[in-house]
């Protein structure tokens, strides 16, 4: 019931609302803008939050995340690049459509359908999230430190294709995260004598470099394989119109989308790009015409955009709860939390729960916010990108990236990391290792270490005390079992390439 | 030959990571090693290593990587401007470095307009410095061998 006051709270607060509506159309545009993600936009905005109220910045960076996720679609519908990878799915029916001159219908579609599902994750987030933080204030240091290692497994080991190069990327994360004073012994570690690597490596330039930056140098890559100019498609006749009777079959769809996004969403690591095609494939399954499905089904566009979107909310789940981001995202506002000196954890709720339910209403009314853009405006936004000279937008991304990252601390360092994370970044992104799960793992690190330390301390330096305990011993067995079983997937899928390779 | 590459890269990461946990001084009574986690994350990464390694071994020869010589000699090219550029704050203050580079990135992003280019030197670092150093009276980085902004300044 907590949702009643902070929504009107925030209602009666214009400066909040106005940053609420102008987050939610820089995300529209940045989400729909080809190679920029919501990602990179909330990286490089996130030291102007500094000198914002924690509300304030937290609202306007988690809105701005909401409504890029539902930008990407207008980019895959219109322009049949995916502006982000979760609508990727988004874009086998979307982009037909838009060839048929239905572009103006598909996008009020994926409008509503991301609404549903955004709304619905947002409604579970509220209702289940104090359920969560009430059963975490129990778990001690042994079962926090199995959710870790859960996390760590199966942020590695899912994303992308290559388990190794997926756990490789995870490590990395930690050990880069390991930098600087030991916080319990203040012994250090990887410093090798220099004082700046003492004070450790700050999330902020290191999220600039990667996504900002890095975002860059793989741009600088793709210009030279560009092979032409990218068109809208404009809509012909009743192509722009949306009756009740054509997105009456989508609701089924868009419901389902919105269950599935929401029970992805609350699974570290896993993202929309995941839920958005399992939810198309669910859908194309229950389906009463599967045959127009991929060719231009309205149905094919709700699935993939109402689960894309429903995965926003209940991702801050295990943010907000535990400290576990599940999302590049959720990494980037746990930053947020941190520099106003909020702590993210079970206790959350006991300190700060009044911020914590403002910020759902603020996301709440920036799914009102994004709705309403992008149901009357969202060809307008089309044009407005189509007209962004890219040649003259991704240099002056390059020069903001620096002086965003000087502006975190006021410090040098902080921007020479910001230039060797970009660098390093694209070396990760053109080698297929997994940035996302650097990145998570890099936040995860420390609460992790500090858990495992004092499970150790605990039990006199005996490791039997994560198998003793049933909560941590199956939290344990989860990480295993999801290796196993992404293991097994790939085989499976290997085998099928095989045979198929055969025929 | 880039998976053995790939492998090989991470090997040498995990040997540097291994020896700099190594490095870790031992624990006091009572307390935990502090070197604990990094030799154990070093340890698994080198694990992974040979994996890949191995996983290399294994595969059969497809024919050469395509690799695009000149995106990567111009993306290296980039970062060593980023590199030059970050260091120069150090030596010259924020305007001065802001205004050479501007110019340089957008040649090399496809900007051939003179007149473009050459208000690129005026209007980024005046426009980045309002933004930063004025409206969010952030400190601008003092140049060490000269600054604009102080020159400007008197």
């Amino acid at each position: 019931m907590e949702i009643f006051p902070a929504m009107l709270s925030v209602i009666t607060d214009p400066t909040l609302l106005f940053a609420i509506v102008l987050a939610a159309a820089v995300g529209m545009i940045v989400g729909a803008t080809p190679g920029l993600t919501a990602s990179a936009a909330i990286a490089m905005l996130l030291p102007i939050t500094f000198y914002m109220p924690p509300l304030f910045a937290l609202a306007f960076l988690y809105v701005i995340g909401k409504s890029g996720r539902y930008g990407g679609s207008i980019a895959a519908i219109l322009f049949n690049t995916p502006g982000t990878a979760a609508s990727a799915a988004t874009q086998i029916d979307g982009y037909p459509l838009a060839r048929a001159g239905k572009a103006g219908k598909a996008m009020k579609v994926a409008t509503i359908s991301s609404i549903i599902g955004d709304l619905m994750g947002d409604i579970l987030l509220v209702v289940g999230v104090g359920f969560i933080a009430a059963i975490a204030l129990k778990l001690g240091p042994p079962e926090t430190f199995a959710i870790y290692f859960a996390a760590f497994v199966v942020i590695g080991s899912v994303i992308g294709s290559s388990i190794t190069k997926g756990l490789a990327s995870a490590i990395l994360g930690i050990l880069i995260a390991m930098i600087g004073l030991d916080p319990i012994s203040s012994e250090e570690r990887y410093t090798f004598g220099s004082f700046d690597l003492s004070n450790g490596i700050g999330l902020v330039p290191l999220m600039i470099g990667v996504f900002v930056l890095g975002e860059v140098f793989a741009q600088m890559e793709s210009r030279r394989k560009a092979t032409g100019d990218v068109e809208e498609n404009e809509s012909e006749g009743d192509g722009n119109s949306l009756t009740w009777d054509e997105y009456k079959p989508c609701l089924p769809h868009a419901l389902r989308g919105g269950f599935i996004g929401a029970g992805i969403g609350v699974l570290p690591g896993l993202g929309s790009a995941i839920a958005a095609f399992i939810s198309y494939g669910e859908g194309k399954r229950r389906a009463k015409n599967p045959e127009k499905w991929g060719k231009g089904a309205l149905e094919g566009v709700a699935a993939p955009e109402s689960a894309n979107n429903a995965v926003s909310g209940p991702s801050m789940a295990p943010l907000l709860t535990l400290g576990i981001p599940g999302s590049t995202i959720g990494a980037i506002l746990l930053g947020v939390f941190l520099i106003h000196g909020i702590q993210v954890g079970p206790t959350l709720f006991l300190t700060d729960k009044e911020l914590v339910y403002q910020l759902f209403a603020c996301g709440m009314l920036g799914i009102l916010a994004y709705g309403f853009i992008g149901y009357f405006g969202a060809t307008q936004v089309a044009k407005l990108i189509l007209k962004i000279p890219t040649n003259v937008l991704y240099p002056l991304i390059f020069l903001t990236a620096f002086v965003a990252s000087y502006s975190a601390r006021g410090s040098m360092f902080d921007v020479t990391v910001m230039t060797v994370a970009g660098f390093g970044g694209w070396l990760m992104r053109k080698y297929d290792f997994k940035i996302a799960a650097c990145v998570i793992s890099f936040v995860l690190a420390k609460g992790a270490e500090e858990t495992f330390r004092q499970s150790l301390l605990m039990s006199d330096g005996g490791a039997l005390i994560f198998v003793e305990r049933p909560v941590a011993l199956g939290f344990l067995l989860l990480g295993v079992v999801a290796i196993a079983l992404r293991v097994r997937g790939i085989m499976k899928e290997r085998k099928l390439q095989g045979g198929l390779g055969d025929a | 030959m880039r998976a053995y590459a790939e492998g090989l890269v991470l090997t040498a990461i995990s040997l540097v990571a291994l020896w700099g946990a190594w490095r870790v001084p031992g624990a006091t009574p009572g307390d935990t090693w502090a070197g604990i986690v990094p030799f154990s994350a070093s340890l698994a990464l080198l694990l992974l290593s040979g994996l890949m390694l191995l996983g290399a071994s294994q595969q059969t020869a497809s024919g050469e990587d395509k690799t695009d010589h000149a995106a990567t000699f111009e993306i290296i090219s980039l970062f060593l401007i980023a590199l030059i550029y970050q260091q120069s704050f150090r030596w010259f203050g924020y305007l001065l470095p802001t205004a050479i580079v501007a110019p340089i990135v957008l040649y090399m992003f496809g900007v051939r307009s003179w007149v473009g280019l050459a208000l690129s030197v005026v209007i980024c670092p005046l426009v980045f410095h309002v933004i930063f150093f004025e409206l969010l009276g952030v400190f601008p980085p003092f140049g060490e061998v000269f600054d604009l902004l102080d020159w400007i300044k008197g």
